[in-house]
């Protein structure tokens, strides 16, 4: 049996002249939990709607399990849940029958798990869909996908109109889905949630993968920012090697390294450095960085 | 902290929009509007242009007039459903019989859809709470898309008015344009009341379907009531108890009485007063008639795609059954009575029409063409039903889960058809009472084989409605309406002989025997079954193959 739990090969998709997706190669293992960023128009629903066999690719194939997402998608489905930022629900079904129906279809719900996330998200399933918040709203469609504990779960901005509190209740669900051995592919915005939750990022620009890998990796790819503060004259570091936006503020200086810091660090005790403080490159900016600094693609 | 983010600020002043922020929503919904009068005034005008040229064309001698005036003149149970026929010799007076009724009704079914679609349709999609935050109130935004609504009513007016005008100034027609401008706003009469309804009632209901269901309510009270005071029973009063009533009192093109345009427009413009009172009453989103917001779970019929579509569907299609049994059930009633006049050349005239046979069988074979249509209504409501589920994104519940498209969509199928023979035989079955009560000497399994005739034509529809949604899933619902339509209007038109076979052919109605005057004839049906299941099968195989798709 295949160790991998998602696979696209050259996936590609055409609207008419714009290309959506462009020759995507990925791979995600089983037991992973993988984001998937990009700005709006990226890609990134494209990419989740060709997996699930809600659009027809232009060029290339996709595998979930090993089982090809166009010819099987039965199959496949059988194997995953899905959690849409944006979808429709029947607003005369209550929030109970909407579950019992979900569950139905899909075949197989764990009930005990599913009051338990009743609970945890805090939903009165006694509600009719159209009486709900879209917090609510959302809340019944992620419980709709946990409580089927289905092997691979893909998100598309699932914590959209959650409340902080919510959003912690649902990091946790997916600590547990990653602990039970549950595969996550997850496309959101919100860096933050993708920095604590996932082991490897991917980020999508123009429908083409730029980069792809662990935070640690990624990390790498860009400046680590340093500050230092000294008792007397600040050294002059325009010419040591990788470094990079040279600012100076008093007695306090902070600019930007790749590459080694040996050469910088070493500038800074010859000058007598009082105070050193490095940081590494939160998601956010690495995303930024793959963007440009006016944020957008191109 | 934008700056470190590297976005820059904007250094332009905003610039001032085109039009006026406190009348977008009028201008916004008067598109729509508008854009619905144009295709309505146009058929409109079509169909009341065709009744004229067509008398001219077939009733040419004064004996073949007063045949006609001999046959529907005096009948209580024509004058009971389609209102009194006065002045049968003439163009105007069989016009005015002809396609009163009809229109009144459609027109009606139009403003009452109208409305709701931009008043409470608006607030289910969530848009309305968007318009509200503009310039404006909840009472304004409502009085606009009620001007709108107006302005949509005055273009359907105008074309209805253009048409009818340039048919009745023909030479040989020889109406005039000032009772061919009445004609026309006659016709559109209905339409300003229940545009007036339907405001009401979405402000009422909680749903922009259960809005219409509450107008629903009104014109069929209305009809009926209209149905007993024209009926011969003494109760002619009873005429102005009813919106319906009152738009056959303004007589058009017989002898017209503008004073019963006092009613009408006092009706309309105190229901649209009250719309935009009560708007202002209520939260945005909520309703007048209190709605359960909880329940309890009832999972009977939570299976799947099919019983979620049966739970969903069931109030629409229990009324459809209740509107196709009682009105045969009427049939059944008046046919004995209405059929005792058909003999000899009244017999042609009948088979003109389309009802072929004689006596009451042939009344039938004539009132079970009104039935076909109504189960071909059923037919068009089902294929939108499921573009609908696709468009908003329903879809994709059950397709993100082990569900085939192929299953969704035969499981679609399946209950579609069986809603479509189940309303051929309440049709039959009702017909069979309402006859069997008045000793019509018609069977029951000739009624139940005329009732389960009526099927085929709407499986054509259902079958193109599918390959449309297979192929073309956005126009959908435009295709379908629209072969309903043409196929309405064709079999008006085509009744009375002026038409060529290639134009009458295409006219799924066209190929039905109006049964049980004659045998159903079964190869046609067949044949309209297996082009039904052929354009399903297409759509169905293009369906798998594409995209879904949104609104």
């Amino acid at each position: 049996m295949s160790d991998t739990a998602l696979r696209t090969e050259g996936l590609t998709k055409h609207f008419g002249d714009v290309v959506a997706l462009d020759h995507l190669d990925l791979e995600v293992a089983q037991g992973e939990v993988v984001g998937y960023l990009g700005p709006n128009g990226a890609g990134k629903t494209t990419t989740i709607r060709l997996l699930l066999g809600l659009s027809r690719p232009t060029e290339g194939r996709a595998e979930i399990f090993g089982l090809d997402c166009q010819r099987q998608p039965v199959q496949t489905h059988r194997r995953l849940a899905f959690v849409a930022g944006e979808a429709s629900l029947w607003p005369s079904l209550t929030g109970a029958e909407t579950l019992a129906l979900l569950g139905r279809v899909h075949g197989q719900v764990d009930e005990a798990y599913r009051d338990e996330l009743i609970e945890r998200f805090d939903l009165d399933p006694t509600k009719k869909v159209r009486a709900y918040s879209k917090g609510n709203h959302q809340k019944v469609i992620l419980i709709a996908a946990l409580m089927v504990r289905p092997d691979l779960l893909v998100l598309d901005e699932p914590t959209n109109g959650l409340d902080p509190l919510m959003e912690q209740a649902f990091r946790h669900c997916v600590h547990e889905a990653r602990g039970r051995g549950q595969t996550v592919f997850l496309s959101s915005h919100m860096m933050s949630e993708v920095e604590a939750l996932c082991d490897r990022v991917g980020i999508l620009r123009d429908g083409k993968l730029v980069e792809m890998g662990t935070l640690a990796e990624m990390r790498h790819l860009s400046a680590l920012t340093v500050e230092a503060r000294f008792d007397g004259t600040i050294p002059d570091l325009s010419g040591v090697p990788g470094v990079s936006a040279v600012q100076a503020d008093g007695s306090m200086v902070r600019c930007q390294v790749r590459g080694s810091i040996e050469p910088l660090v070493k500038v800074l005790a010859a000058a007598g450095v009082t105070e050193l403080l490095s940081r590494e490159p939160s998601l956010e900016e690495l995303f930024l960085a793959q963007y440009g600094a006016d944020g957008h693609a191109g | 902290m934008q700056a470190d983010l590297g976005i820059r600020a904007r250094t332009t002043a905003p610039v001032r929009a085109s039009g006026s922020p406190a009348t977008v929503v009028a201008a916004f919904s008067t598109r729509k509007a508008v854009r619905s009068g144009v295709l309505w005034g146009y058929i409109f005008g079509i169909a009341i242009a065709s009744s004229e040229v067509s008398y001219i064309k077939l009733y040419k001698t004064a004996a073949q007039r007063d045949l006609l005036a001999a046959t529907y003149g005096t009948s209580k149970a024509t004058s009971a459903l389609f209102g009194p026929a006065p002045q049968l010799q003439t163009v105007s007076g069989f016009t005015a019989f002809k396609i009163s009724m009809t229109l009144m009704i459609l027109g009606a079914v139009w403003g009452l859809l109208a409305s709701t679609r931009l008043l409470r349709g608006e607030e289910d999609s969530g848009r309305w709470d968007l318009l509200l935050c503009g310039q404006t109130t909840r009472r304004g935004a409502t009085a606009q898309v009620i001007a709108a609504l107006g302005a949509g009513l005055g273009t359907l007016w105008a074309v209805t008015a253009i048409i009818t005008v340039l048919s009745g100034l023909q030479s040989s027609v020889g109406i005039g344009a000032g009772p061919s401008l009445y004609f026309a706003l006659a016709m559109v009469a209905t339409a300003a009341m229940f545009l007036a309804v339907g405001a009401v009632t979405s402000q009422l209901a909680a749903t922009r379907r259960q809005a219409a269901s509450f107008g629903a309510v009104l014109l069929g009270i209305s009809y009926g009531v209209r149905l007993i005071a024209d009926a011969g029973v003494g109760l002619h009063g009873l005429i102005w108890a009813s919106p319906l009533g009152w738009v056959e009192e303004l007589q058009p093109l017989t002898s017209p009485q503008p004073v019963a345009l006092l009613p009408i427009v006092a009706f309309t413009a105190i229901l649209a007063l009250v719309a935009v009172h009560l708007a202002g009453t209520r939260d945005a989103g909520a309703s007048i008639v209190a709605d359960r917001d909880h329940g309890e779970a009832h999972l009977g019929l939570l299976y799947g795609p099919s019983g979620l579509e049966i739970r969903l569907m069931r109030a629409t299609i229990i009324g459809w059954w209740i509107a196709i049994g009682l009105s045969a059930l009427i049939y059944g009633f008046i046919a004995k009575s209405t059929g005792a006049t058909v003999s000899g050349s009244v017999k042609e005239f009948l088979s003109k029409l389309g009802a072929t046979g004689t006596g009451a069988a042939a009344v039938f074979g004539l009132c079970f063409l009104i039935e076909a249509i109504l189960i071909g209504f059923v037919a068009a409501g089902q294929v939108t039903a499921a573009r609908s589920e696709e468009s908003e994104g329903m879809l994709d519940h059950f397709l993100v889960r082990p569900v085939s498209r192929s299953a969704w969509l035969g499981g679609r199928l399946l209950v579609a058809l069986v809603v479509l023979v189940l309303s051929g035989v309440a049709a039959g079955v009702l017909g069979w009472l309402g006859a069997a009560s008045q000793h019509a000497g018609l069977s029951f399994t000739s009624l139940l084989g005329a009732g389960i005739n009526l099927v085929p034509p709407a499986t054509v529809i259902l079958g193109i409605g599918v390959l449309t949604f297979g192929m073309r899933p956005r126009a959908t619902s435009i295709v379908v309406y629209a072969v309903l339509v043409w196929s309405l209007l064709i079999v008006i038109v085509g009744g009375f002989g002026t038409v060529s076979h290639w134009v009458l052919d295409t006219s799924v109605f066209h190929h039905m025997a109006s049964a049980p005057g004659v045998p159903p004839n079964w190869e046609a049906n067949g044949i309209m079954t297996a082009v039904g299941v052929a354009g399903a099968l297409v759509g169905g195989l293009a369906f798998r193959r594409r995209d879904l798709q949104g609104a």
